[in-house]
């Protein structure tokens, strides 16, 4: 009886557990079952498409074959990726990467080995890819920029989603956008990813698929960006290095923007070599850098029209007078040298703009002081960010402007106040910065938020007030430094296409080296530390259109460098819309 | 034969059989769900043990015990012998050796072990009672032989059974309970002992079996697996071929030692409680044979039995369900396998032999009993 008794008991046991099992445990045990056998695939969205503002293509998705692996179905590690390599011609170098990143991966998802397989490359490796599990070819797409030469900086590229984006709810081996317009319209481009439920069975092989919701492709991006004048910025700065930004007066709309020297945006696709990588961090001439946005030189000349307007808004007598430019003005023991030696004699302020006369603005920031200029400045947009889309702009530089920062809260010297009247000392200032100053005195003062997206009702940040005539005196002043014989921009630009109002700036980079009797050293410059050029000005003179900075880093002289590749531009848009402006217009004025 | 009752007339015990043939219906229902989408042979073959088994269990029902008695001591050292040539001929399966190929068919030799060890325990002490050590020590020793080989192969198992059939039949043997007291007190210092002599793998399992989820993906994986796949069916199933733990392969052997979670997905507590309800039935039915058993004899190999399946029922259910650790031991009549499935048919025919010479002293072979 007892043993009957001790088996009946082992029996209700078991009985027990079953019911503990599948009666208490249930509903989680069968969520289990159910995570077992369905897994979550994403479907990853095309990205949309950037064009110009004409509808040209600047970036758009190229059909391809991706070939990735997913690590914990494969049987042979060494002897797969053996065979994959000698497929695809792997160098070690390439192997030994792969494997590693392999390694360092998730075993349950599929890792991107290789991107932009033409069909010929894939055909064998798919043919044979029963023989090896774990081994996944896929039609996919690829990114490719028709313009990646001009537009580098401009549109971005992309690249592998790292941690950060995972986070994000970013798919592993979805490419995200780094910089760029890629980056900054990410949201917009990138596209929703779709999911596919699988029913997959223990060796995580898909057995059927039991719902799918499809990915929805990224919404196209149209640009204001022409890609005319890009083409024609970057064929006028050549193999120099500098930046060019073209706006529409009236709508703030980012016509051209490029920087050089750029780099190739269609490497960064399959994952750039890091070798490739490092050497263009290395590179002194900077490529990764958009010079027209993410750096400020000092505006040089070009600042004179700001101190102009700052001398006409706060009264400084000298713009109603003249002085005289004996080619340099003395501060106590210093000589503030004019760019001309012989100097200019007595001037005015219209042709203290027209011939860049640096005694007259040195005595005009003199009379303003630090605070005046610098309250102009921060007006027509300087020290602050133009509102563009892209990342990482940066502000440039305004003495006096911060009155919160202890350094600015000090007296300024006298030789600190003229040296910025001028446009150099501690002033800085971006391209685009320039090229929206250009902007504004072109549209009466209208200072824009500038943007990259067309047809975008303007945004005007705030109107600049200007008393009675000063802006037409301004741009009457900028019209001659064209048309004028003794004008800086004269010989480069005269013959411009349609007419052009501007002003030249040449940055001293170094002070010049002088003998004891204060002659020039002459003799070969070096390339460092040649000056950079500047050339601001809009167009056409009359009803103007567009507007531009074009900036040349230790290109030399303003009007001989910066201003033939605005002529080149502006004679691209006079090309470009010829019907509007019959081509004898240009010299009306 | 005095004690024959006059209108007593032999016949077979058709209630045991009916009970084995159901179960016999229940496990090649759920073999098939186990093996219908890969193996349909073993489905086939399993119906050719059933046929093999039940002629054994027939030559076994037309055996006399008398007879039976003097075939136990040859039984064990044949046995014996196919235990010892494994090592030395069988085929090696996941590591373990406990195969002996004969031709086409493929012997377990250490199923057979457990049940001549079985019946040579059921005949020492049918003339003995197991409460001096003299009466003790002979079939201990007898057990220690084939343990150390089946330890060998190794088959951790089988061991564990031989153990707790020989501990269950001396205990029904007559064994002192204070004795048995002190065995179980004492068996820390036994467990200790196995522990240091058992391979790498076996401790692995024991470890696995106390905490399931430290290594979810190695070890661990049977048995969480088999935990989901039991747990998931609920009290009504997934429906006959419709588990998704064994038809997607995630449930291990699944057709062998874990046929039980196959069953308990697709059939839910329902299918468990009716499998379960239907050993409880055999093994009490083997025990009211033993009840009315004619001799000592009959009686201890009656209760053998039955604390046989009761053990294997035991362990194997308990192991699919992580109650005990994976230790490799079927399902009776359920899980895959020749070997086991002829010689537990063989168990039951001897059973039914027993039945058969009690010669009408079972109350409900009597006429008019309702379970005539």
């Amino acid at each position: 009886m007892v043993a009957s008794g001790i088996m009946l008991l082992l029996l209700l046991v078991v009985t027990g557990r079953l019911v503990q099992l599948q009666w208490k445990q249930h509903e989680g045990l069968f969520l289990q079952a159910e995570e077992n056998r369905m897994e979550m695939v994403p479907e990853l969205p095309l990205r949309g498409e950037i064009l110009d503002r004409h509808g040209v293509v600047l970036a758009q998705n190229r059909v391809s074959y991706r070939l990735s692996l997913i690590p914990e179905r494969v049987e042979h590690l060494s002897a797969t990726l053996d065979f994959l390599g000698a497929q695809l011609a792997w160098s070690t170098r390439q192997r030994q990467l792969i494997a590693r990143r392999i390694r360092h991966h998730r075993p349950d998802r599929p890792v991107l080995l290789q991107d932009k397989l033409i069909w010929s490359r894939a055909a064998p490796i798919a043919s044979r890819q029963y023989h090896w599990p774990g081994i996944e070819i896929e039609a996919s797409s690829y990114r490719y920029y028709p313009f990646s030469k001009q537009t580098s900086h401009l549109i971005g590229y992309l690249a592998l989603a790292n941690r950060h984006d995972l986070h994000q709810g970013v798919h592993s081996g979805e490419l995200v956008g780094r910089s760029g317009v890629e980056r900054a319209f990410e949201r917009q481009l990138h596209g929703t990813a779709g999911y596919r439920q699988e029913e997959v069975d223990a060796r995580g092989r898909r057995v059927r698929i039991l719902s799918r919701e499809p990915s929805q492709v990224g919404k196209p991006v149209r640009l204001s960006i022409d890609i005319v004048l890009q083409q024609a910025a970057s064929a006028a700065l050549g193999s120099r290095t500098g930046a060019v930004a073209v706006l529409d007066v009236h709508s703030g709309e980012v016509l051209a923007l490029l920087s050089k020297p750029g780099y190739n945006t269609n490497l960064f696709i399959t994952g750039l070599e890091q070798a490739r990588w490092n050497q263009w961090l290395a590179d002194p001439s900077k490529p990764l850098l958009n010079r027209a946005i993410q750096a400020a030189y000092p505006p040089a000349s070009t600042m004179k029209l700001i101190t102009a307007l700052a001398g006409f808004r706060f009264h400084a007598p000298l713009v109603h007078s003249t002085t005289v430019c004996k080619g340099f003005l003395t501060l106590a023991d210093r000589k503030l040298r004019c760019w001309k030696h012989r100097g200019h004699g007595r001037i005015g302020i219209t042709r203290a703009i027209i011939e860049s006369c640096d005694v007259f603005f040195y005595r005009l920031g003199d009379q303003l002081g630090m605070a005046h200029l610098s309250v102009t400045a921060r007006d027509w947009g300087l020290g602050e960010r133009t509102g563009i889309e892209l990342f990482g702009e940066v502000k440039g530089h305004i003495p006096g402007a911060n009155p919160h920062h202890i350094r600015e809260q000090r007296r300024w010297y006298r030789g600190e106040i003229m040296i910025s009247a001028i446009g150099q000392g501690s002033v800085t200032t971006t391209p685009l910065q320039m090229a929206r100053v250009a902007a504004t005195i072109a549209n009466g003062g209208k200072l824009l938020r500038l943007t990259l997206l067309a047809n975008q009702p303007p945004q005007i940040e705030r109107q600049i007030v200007v008393q009675g005539d000063t802006l037409q005196t301004i741009r009457q002043a900028m019209r001659h430094v064209v048309s004028s014989w003794s004008g800086t921009g004269h010989r480069a630009l005269s013959q411009a296409k349609l007419a052009t109002a501007g002003k030249t700036g040449t940055a001293q980079v170094v002070r010049t080296k002088r003998d004891a009797h204060g002659n020039k050293i002459k003799g070969r410059v070096m390339q460092r530390d040649r000056d950079h050029a500047w050339f601001m000005g809009y167009a056409p003179f009359q009803h103007p259109e567009i507007a531009l900075a074009v900036f040349v880093e230790h290109g030399g002289h303003g009007g001989k460098v910066a201003g033939p590749i605005a002529r080149a531009i502006i004679d691209a848009y006079a090309m470009e819309h010829a019907a509007k402006h019959p081509i004898n217009s240009a010299h009306d004025s | 034969m005095s004690d024959i009752q006059p209108w007593y007339r032999p016949r077979p015990d058709l209630l045991l059989l009916l009970l084995v043939l159901l179960l016999a219906v229940v496990g090649m229902l759920t073999l098939y769900s186990a093996v219908h989408q890969g193996n349909h042979v073993l489905w086939w073959r399993q119906m050719q043990f059933w046929g093999l088994g039940l002629l054994v269990l027939m030559g076994c029902t037309l055996l006399p015990l008398r007879l039976l008695g003097l075939l136990i001591w040859p039984l064990f050292v044949v046995s014996l012998v196919l235990l010892v040539l494994v090592p030395l001929l069988g085929d090696v399966q996941m590591g373990a050796r406990r195969w002996l190929t004969l031709g086409s068919f493929r012997l377990q030799p250490s199923e057979l072990v457990k049940w001549s060890l079985m019946l040579l325990f059921v005949h020492w002490f049918a003339s003995r009672s197991a409460n001096h050590w003299r009466t003790l020590l002979p079939p201990l020793l007898a057990c220690l032989i084939p343990i150390v080989f089946i330890v060998k192969q190794p088959d951790l198992g089988t061991a564990l059974i031989i153990l707790m059939e020989a501990t269950a039949l001396v205990i029904m043997a007559g064994f002192p309970w204070s004795w048995l007291l002190a065995m179980v007190l004492s068996s820390p210092l036994f467990l200790a002992l196995m522990w240091h002599f058992m391979h790498d793998y076996q401790k692995r399992r024991v470890r696995t079996f106390l905490n399931p989820q430290a290594d979810p993906l190695g070890a661990g994986y049977h048995v969480i697996q088999s935990i989901i796949a039991i747990g998931s069916g609920g009290i009504l199933g997934k429906g006959f071929l419709h588990g998704t733990q064994a038809r997607l392969h995630f449930l291990p052997e699944q057709h062998t030692d874990f046929i039980f979670s196959v069953l308990a997905e697709e059939g839910g507590l329902l299918a468990t409680a009716l499998l379960l309800l239907l050993f409880i039935l055999l093994i009490g039915r083997i025990l009211m044979i033993a009840a009315v058993a004619h001799t000592r004899f009959g009686a201890l190999l009656c209760l053998g039995v039955a604390s046989m399946f009761t053990i294997y029922t035991f362990v194997n259910i308990g192991m699919v369900s992580g109650l005990l650790p994976v230790v490799g031991v079927p399902l009776p009549f359920i899980s895959y396998g020749g070997s086991a499935l002829t010689t537990m048919l063989a168990a039951t025919g001897l059973v039914m032999r027993v039945a058969f010479e009690s010669r009408g002293n079972i109350p409900w072979q009597r006429p008019g009993s309702p379970l005539a």
